[in-house]
C-alpha cells in the first residue's frame, strides 16, 4: 500500500539571492511497512527533497499525497505532524532529556494525544542505546551523538506516519549508528515509512534506495531479508508502543 | 509671559545653539565625519520645535475636533516613518505593523489619560492631547523599534531551534514564541528603570519643564507621575502589539521559517546600515 507520494516535485528559490533549483520533476513513492534510503552526490537537492515533502521549502510545482489524501487537504502543521522532517542538525530546546521528549506535546497540533508516560520515554531511551542517560539529564551536557539521538527519540515519540531523516547518524559511531537503524526499523508498522538520507554502507535494513543525481531520480529495490522485509500489521514494537498510546 | 515664566530671547536662543560647538569641536578633532550630521540636527531640532509651537499656537485658537485629530494622524505616520528607519531589519509590512502598534498604543493610553485622569475640556482639547500623544508616540516608536530588532534577532539565532519546531508541527506563534518573550521582556526593562530611578537622580524632562515653567512641583509631580505610568502601559502595549504582528513576517505562508537563506529582500541581508 502507498502511504505517501510525491508526484512531479521541483523545488525553485532565491537563496542568498541566487537563484537555487536542485530539481524541477521528481516522483517518488513510499509503501507502508519499509524503509529507504536516498543517496546521490553532494549538492544534488537529497536534504532539500525532504525539507519540500515535510512542506519546508519553496516548491515550484508537484504535489504530495498521504494515504491517497493530497497535501493541500492538511492544515501545514497537520502534515508535518505526520510527514516529520528529522533535519540533519536538530536541535534541543532548553530543559531536560524528559522536556525534549516531551516538547511535541506543548504544541497545539498534539493537543488532543496524552504525551508519552516516563516509562516509554525511558524503552525509547533504552532502545537507542542511550542506557547512562536519564530523563532528568539537561539536554544541553549531552554530547553531539546523544543529542542527535535525543532528537530522533523525540520525533519518534510522536509516532508519525513517515519520518524523513536527514543524516541523522552522521554524528554518531558505527553501534549507535545501528542501534539507531533497528529502533526505527522496529517503530515501523504497515502503515507507516521511512526516508533516510545516509551516507554510511548500507546497513540493510532497507528494502530499496533512490539516487538524486542531476535534477532526476531512479530508484532501486534490494534483494529482500530478513532485516528488510516488509513490516505488517502493528510491526514489532507493538509491546512496548502499547503504554504511549494509553 | 505668565507667572513666574522667564521667556527666552531670540539672541539667546541662537546664542544657547553655540553650545552645539562642543560637540562640532570633539567630531572635527577626532575626525569622526559627523560634523555635517551635527549641523544638520542643530538646524533639524530648531526649525522642527518652532514649527511644532507655531502650529500649537494656531491649534489653540482654533482647534476643532477634526483638525486636532488630523495632526495626531500626521504625528503617527511621522512616528511610523523615523521607527522604521531606525530599525536595521527592513522588510516589507513592516511600516504597517509599525504605524499600527505605536498608534494604537499611544492614542489609547492618550485617550484614556487626557478623558480619564486630566478630564480635558474639551474632549479634544489639543493642550493636552498633542502634547500627551507626543510623548507617547516619542517613547513607543523607540520601545518598538528596539524590541523589533531584538525579536529579529533572536529568531535569527535560534533559526535552527525554529526550523525543527516547525518540523515537528509547531505553528510560527509556537516556534517564534520563546523569542516574543525575550523581546518583549528586554524591551519592558529600560521603562521600568526609568520608573525605579525616577526623582533620585533626575527630575524627568516633563516635570522639569513644568517646575521651568513656574508650576508648584507638587502639581508637576503628579503630572509626571501619570505621565511614567502612561509611559510604562503604552511602551508596553506597544511592544506586544510590534511583537505579536512582526514575528508572521519571518514565516512562509505555508508557516515555514524564512532563515537568512530563504529570504529573497535585499535589506534583510548585511548588517544595514
Amino acid at each position: 500500500m502507498t502511504v505517501f507520494e510525491a508526484r512531479h516535485i521541483g523545488v525553485q528559490y532565491q537563496r542568498n539571492g541566487e537563484p537555487f533549483a536542485p530539481f524541477s520533476d521528481v516522483s517518488l513513492a513510499l509503501e507502508g511497512g519499509r524503509m529507504y534510503n536516498l543517496t546521490g552526490p553532494s549538492g544534488s537537492g537529497k536534504s532539500t527533497l525532504l525539507a519540500a515533502c515535510a512542506l519546508m521549502l519553496p516548491r515550484s510545482g508537484g504535489s504530495l499525497a498521504l494515504n491517497g489524501v493530497p497535501f493541500d487537504r492538511f492544515h501545514p502543521t497537520e502534515w508535518r505532524r505526520r510527514v516529520c522532517l528529522v533535519p540533519q542538525a536538530s536541535a534541543l530546546v532548553p530543559g531536560t532529556v524528559r522536556d525534549n521528549l516531551r516538547f511535541p506535546w506543548t504544541l497545539k497540533v498534539n493537543a488532543g494525544t496524552e504525551p508519552p508516560s516516563d516509562e516509554f520515554l525511558e524503552e525509547l531511551l533504552a532502545l537507542a542505546q542511550l542506557n547512562g542517560v536519564t530523563l532528568d539529564h539537561s539536554a544541553a551536557q549531552l554530547s553531539g551523538g546523544q543529542q542527535a539521538r535525543v532528537a530522533l527519540l523525540r520525533a519518534f515519540a510522536t509516532r508519525p506516519t513517515v519520518m524523513l531523516l536527514d543524516e541523522v547518524e552522521a554524528a554518531l559511531d558505527e553501534e549507535s549508528a545501528v542501534a539507531v537503524s533497528r529502533l526505527t526499523r522496529a517503530l515501523l508498522t504497515g502503515a507507516t515509512t521511512c526516508l533516510r538520507i545516509r551516507h554510511r554502507a548500507d546497513d540493510g535494513y532497507a528494502c530499496g534506495t533512490f539516487t538524486l543525481a542531476d535534477g532526476a531520480i531512479s530508484y532501486e529495490a534490494h534483494p529482500v531479508t530478513a532485516d528488510n522485509t516488509p513490516v505488517a500489521g502493528t510491526g514489532a514494537a507493538v509491546g512496548i508502543l502499547e503504554g504511549a498510546s494509553r | 509671559m505668565t507667572g513666574g515664566v522667564v521667556n527666552i530671547g531670540y539672541g539667546e536662543l541662537v546664542g544657547a545653539s553655540l553650545l552645539m560647538l562642543v560637540a562640532g569641536i570633539v567630531s572635527w578633532r577626532l575626525r569622526l565625519g559627523q560634523t555635517r550630521r551635527i549641523a544638520v540636527s542643530t538646524v533639524r531640532a530648531f526649525v522642527q520645535l518652532l514649527a511644532m509651537g507655531l502650529l500649537l499656537v494656531y491649534l489653540f485658537r482654533y482647534q476643532t475636533w477634526w483638525l486636532v485629530g488630523l495632526v495626531l494622524v500626521g504625528m503617527c505616520i511621522a512616528a511610523a516613518q523615523i521607527a522604521t528607519g531606525r530599525t536595521k531589519n527592513v522588510m516589507g509590512g513592516l511600516w504597517a505593523d509599525t504605524f499600527a502598534s505605536i498608534t494604537v498604543s499611544s492614542l489609547a493610553i492618550s485617550f484614556i489619560v487626557v478623558e480619564g485622569v486630566i478630564h480635558a475640556d474639551p474632549w479634544y482639547n489639543a493642550m493636552q492631547l498633542v502634547p500627551i500623544t507626543g510623548m507617547m508616540l516619542g517613547n513607543t516608536l523607540s520601545a518598538s523599534a528596539v524590541a523589533t530588532d531584538r525579536l529579529l534577532a533572536s529568531m535569527d539565532s535560534r533559526a535552527s531551534e525554529i526550523y525543527t519546531m516547525v518540523a515537528l508541527g509547531a505553528t510560527p506563534r509556537e516556534a517564534a514564541f520563546p523569542s516574543i518573550k525575550a523581546a518583549v521582556g528586554a524591551g519592558m526593562t529600560p521603562t521600568l528603570a526609568q520608573l525605579s530611578a525616577a526623582g533620585i537622580v533626575q527630575i524627568p524632562g516633563m516635570m522639569s519643564g513644568q517646575i521651568l515653567a513656574g508650576a508648584d512641583p507638587i502639581i508637576a509631580a503628579k503630572y509626571q507621575i501619570v505621565v511614567l505610568l502612561m509611559v510604562s502601559a503604552a511602551t508596553t502595549l506597544s511592544i506586544v502589539v510590534m511583537c505579536f504582528l512582526a514575528y508572521k513576517k519571518r514565516f512562509a505562508a505555508e508557516g515555514y521559517f524564512l532563515d537568512p537563506a530563504l529570504r529573497d529582500d535585499i535589506g534583510s541581508r548585511g548588517s544595514g546600515r
